[in-house]
C-alpha cells in the first residue's frame, strides 16, 4: 500500500515537473524582439501625425488597412494606362539631371480617397538621396491629383463584394536624367 | 530557428514578423534566409533602401540561394535590367553546368525578358532560343512556358521581323488557343502590314489609273484586315475571360489592358 502511495506521489511530481518545464519553454513575446534597433511599427505603417496631406483625411478602420495587392488588387480609377498618361502628359523635365527612384507611399481609404503621403528618395542603386526640390514637388503634386482610387475588396460568397477596405498603396517613379522611364507597380 | 519560425508565423510585414527575423539575425547573423525574409515586405511596399539593405546581406551570405532571386526582383520591382542581368550572369559562375531557376523559371528565360526591357532584341531572342531549345530537349515543346514564345515573338516584332514573330506566336497558340496577348500581337502585325500595303496602293494609284497591282494589293489588304478583326475580337473575348498575361504585385513587361485591345480594334475598323 505504502509503495503504491509513493508511486502515486512520484507520478504526480513528474507530471507537475513536465508542466512547469513546458510552461517555461512557452515562447514569450519579448523573446522575439531584438535588443537593438527593434521595429516599433509594422513595416508599412504611415504615421498620420507626420505624413503629408493627412489633416482631414480619414480612414474607415485604423486597425485594418490592407495592402494594394492582397487579397485583390487596388487600382487607380482610370487604370494603369490612365495613371501613366496623366503623369507623363503633365510632367515636365525642367532640365533636371536627377536619376533614381522617387517613391510615394500613401493610403487609399475605403471610399477611394487618397491621403497620408510619405516620400522615399533613392538613387538608381537604391541608396538614399535627395532629388531636386522642384522635381520632387512637381511629381508629388501630380501624384496627389490622382484623386479617385479603387480600394481593395474582399470577395464574399457567390463572388459578391463584401466590403471596401482601406489600403496601403505606393507609386514608384524610375527617373533617368530627369525623365520618367518607368511607373511602378 | 525559433525566432525565424515566429517571424514566419506572423503576417508578412507586421511588427511581430519583422522583429522575429531581426531577432533571428541577432542570434545568428549568418542566417541568410532570415535576412531575405526581412527584405520582402519592404520590396512589396515600396521602400527600396530597406529592401536593398537586407537582401544584400542574404546574397552576401548565400549567393547560390539568393543572387538569382535578387536579380528577379531587380527585373520586376525596379525594372533595373542591368543589375538583374548582372545577378543572373553571376549564377552561371556560381553554379557551372547548371541552369539556375529562381522563382520557377530559368535564368535564360529571365535574361530574355531583361534584354527585351533594354530593347536589346538580339540578346533577348538568343536567350529565349536557348531556354526554349533546352526545354524542348528535356521535356518537349508542349512543356515550354507560353510566355517564352510570347516574349520572343514580341522581341522579333519590335526588331521588325514580322515573319519570325508570327512563327513564335503561332507556336504558342498551338498549345494555348485562348492566350489574348498572342492574338493581340498577331492582329497588330496584320494591322501594320495593312498600313504598309495601303502606302503601296496609294503610290500605285497615283502613278497609274487602272492598276492591276493596286487591285491585287487591295484584295490582299482586305483579307488581312478581315483576319485581323476576327483575331482581335477573339482576343478581347479571351481577355475578358481572364486569359491574359499578368503578374502579381507589379504589371508585367508590355502589359496589355482592355483599352489596348479595343483601340486596336477601332483602328482596324476605321481603316479604309
Amino acid at each position: 500500500m505504502q509503495t503504491i502511495k509513493t508511486k502515486f506521489f512520484f507520478l504526480i511530481a513528474v507530471i507537475l515537473a513536465i508542466c512547469v518545464a513546458s510552461c517555461a519553454k512557452q515562447p514569450k513575446e519579448e523573446n522575439f524582439i531584438p535588443s537593438e534597433n527593434a521595429f516599433t511599427t509594422d513595416s508599412h505603417y504611415i504615421d498620420p501625425e507626420t505624413a503629408l496631406l493627412s489633416d482631414g483625411f480619414e480612414v474607415c478602420n485604423e486597425d485594418f488597412i490592407l495592402q494594394y495587392y492582397n487579397p485583390e488588387r487596388s487600382t487607380y480609377s482610370e487604370g494603369k494606362n490612365g495613371l501613366r498618361n496623366f503623369i507623363l502628359s503633365n510632367y515636365t523635365n525642367n532640365n533636371y539631371t536627377d536619376s533614381g527612384y522617387l517613391n510615394i507611399r500613401f493610403v487609399i481609404n475605403c471610399k477611394g480617397e487618397a491621403g497620408r503621403y510619405v516620400i522615399h528618395e533613392n538613387d538608381l542603386d537604391l541608396a538614399p538621396k535627395t532629388f531636386t526640390k522642384d522635381l520632387k514637388d512637381q511629381l508629388f503634386e501630380l501624384t496627389t491629383q490622382l484623386k479617385k482610387w479603387n480600394p481593395n475588396i474582399i470577395i464574399g460568397k457567390n463572388d459578391s463584394v463584401s466590403a471596401y477596405y482601406d489600403t496601403y498603396m505606393y507609386i514608384s517613379y524610375r527617373i533617368e536624367n530627369g525623365n520618367i522611364t518607368e511607373i511602378l507597380p | 530557428m525559433e525566432c525565424f519560425k515566429y517571424g514566419m508565423h506572423h503576417y508578412q510585414g507586421t511588427q511581430e514578423s519583422i522583429n522575429g527575423f531581426a531577432k533571428a539575425v541577432e542570434y545568428d547573423p549568418t542566417h541568410a534566409e532570415s535576412w531575405r525574409e526581412l527584405s520582402i515586405p519592404f520590396l512589396k511596399r515600396g521602400m527600396p533602401h530597406l529592401w536593398k539593405k537586407y537582401i544584400d546581406k542574404a546574397v552576401e551570405l548565400d549567393p547560390i540561394a539568393w543572387q538569382g532571386y535578387r536579380g528577379y526582383n531587380y527585373l520586376w520591382f525596379y525594372r533595373d535590367y542591368r543589375n538583374a542581368i548582372a545577378d543572373f550572369n553571376a549564377t552561371d559562375t556560381l553554379t557551372p553546368n547548371f541552369t539556375d531557376a529562381p522563382q520557377g523559371h530559368s535564368v535564360d528565360f529571365w535574361r530574355g525578358i531583361a534584354y527585351l526591357g533594354l530593347k536589346d532584341y538580339e540578346n533577348s531572342i538568343a536567350f529565349f532560343d536557348t531556354h526554349i531549345q533546352k526545354e524542348i530537349k528535356e521535356s518537349g515543346e508542349d512543356w515550354v512556358e507560353h510566355e517564352a514564345f510570347l516574349y520572343r515573338g514580341i522581341a522579333h516584332y519590335e526588331a521588325g521581323n514580322h515573319e519570325k514573330a508570327l512563327k513564335s506566336l503561332n507556336t504558342l497558340l498551338k498549345y494555348n488557343t485562348d492566350f489574348a496577348d498572342a492574338k493581340y500581337y498577331k492582329a497588330l502585325i496584320l494591322f501594320k502590314e495593312c498600313e504598309s500595303l495601303q502606302l503601296k496602293i496609294s503610290f500605285e494609284e497615283q502613278t497609274r489609273s487602272d492598276n492591276l497591282l493596286a487591285r491585287l494589293m487591295k484584295k490582299e489588304k482586305a483579307e488581312k484586315q478581315k483576319e485581323a478583326l476576327k483575331i482581335i475580337e477573339e482576343a478581347i473575348e479571351n481577355f475578358n475571360s481572364g486569359y491574359s498575361d499578368q503578374r502579381p504585385y507589379v504589371e508585367t513587361i508590355r502589359q496589355l489592358y482592355l483599352e489596348d485591345y479595343t483601340n486596336l480594334k477601332a483602328k482596324l475598323e476605321s481603316m479604309h
